[in-house]
């Protein structure tokens, strides 16, 4: 998080991030109470806790690829930027064999099913999007993690909603290759690998201690 | 004055294509809100316009037309997703009807 929020105030290229965690995690969003998960629950189990600068729900981050996307040049109109960069991910699916569908506002599905989920925040005249491909997903414990409000679920069994949501079952490796190909084709670009140096680093862990490993943040609603 | 007035604590829970959660503290006597917390997995840009709301509401009278009036202007250049006004306001005001 603390990696994105240095980019989205300090790219004036495009910027595509792709990374997986070390360690399971879970994210809530910007305007998310803290009580949307079980906070005491992913202590007790060794889940990370990281608040978003994005809004959306809550995730559950472990056998999945995360990509950020960074650009300047983006619709205004919050569904259509939506649409347009998650057509990137679309391709990066069809390219491993997968008929995937944009589902607004902000899914990707298979099938009806859930593989993607996205977030964006715009600052500086950039847009940020950042979302995950599941690989591999543990429902159960995605479930016992987060407190699903039955307002969420509705008239629909717990069962019904987590079938709604499925891993590609493909390797990191693989969906990190198709989506940078998909960007070369989509964009219509070249990509050039981009290291952050030693200052952008130190700016980066700056950003992590005084504010996405701060309770004030992560307690903050 | 406040002091004299009994403080309410109540809320409610909405959904249009997003989860919106209110936590409300209002005084009984005049129904003016003294505190508000607008919570859910919903879209806001700028984000930081949820605390402007927020900060905005308090003294607001509990009902329906003053509230709108107040979040439609709070909200009228910025771009958001998972609720509108109308539902926002419904939501506000359901706390106290579903104490």
């Amino acid at each position: 998080m603390a990696v994105d929020e240095f980019l989205l105030g300090n790219t004036n290229d495009p910027v595509l991030r792709i990374f997986g965690w070390s360690r399971p995690c879970v994210s809530i969003g910007y305007f998310q109470s803290i009580d949307d998960i079980d906070y005491e629950k992913c202590k007790k189990e060794g889940v990370d806790v990281v608040r978003r600068i994005t809004g959306g729900g809550a995730v559950f981050h472990d056998r999945e690829l995360t990509y950020s996307f960074f650009t300047k040049n983006f619709p205004n109109n919050i569904m259509e930027s939506y649409k347009e960069i998650c057509q990137l991910i679309i391709l990066a699916l069809k390219r491993l064999g997968f008929e995937a569908k944009f589902s607004p506002l902000n899914d990707i599905t298979i099938n009806g099913k859930k593989v993607c989920g996205n977030a964006q925040t715009r600052k500086n005249n950039t847009l940020l999007q950042h979302g995950t491909i599941l690989l591999d997903v543990d429902v159960d414990r995605m479930f016992s993690l987060l407190n699903v409000p039955l307002e969420k679920i509705e008239d629909k069994k717990i069962e019904d909603v987590k079938n709604r949501v499925m891993g590609i079952s493909k390797k990191f490796e693989q969906v990190s290759d198709s989506l940078k190909s998909s960007a070369k084709e989509y964009f219509q670009c070249e990509l050039i690998p981009y290291q952050l140096n030693q200052k952008d680093q130190d700016s980066c862990k700056k950003i992590m201690n005084e504010k996405y490993s701060n309770t004030d943040w992560i307690f903050r609603r | 004055m406040d002091i004299f007035q009994n403080l309410i604590k109540a809320k409610s829970i909405s959904k249009l294509e997003k989860l919106v959660k209110i936590e409300l503290g209002y005084l009984q006597e005049s129904m003016e809100i003294k505190s508000i917390k607008i919570t859910g997995d919903f879209f806001l840009h700028p984000e930081e316009t949820i605390e402007k709301l927020e900060g905005s509401l308090v003294g607001v009278k509990l009902e329906k037309d003053s509230i709108k009036n107040k979040i439609e202007y709070i909200l009228k250049n910025s771009e958001f997703y998972g609720f509108d006004v109308d539902s926002i306001s419904n939501a506000i005001v359901d706390c106290v009807k579903k104490r």
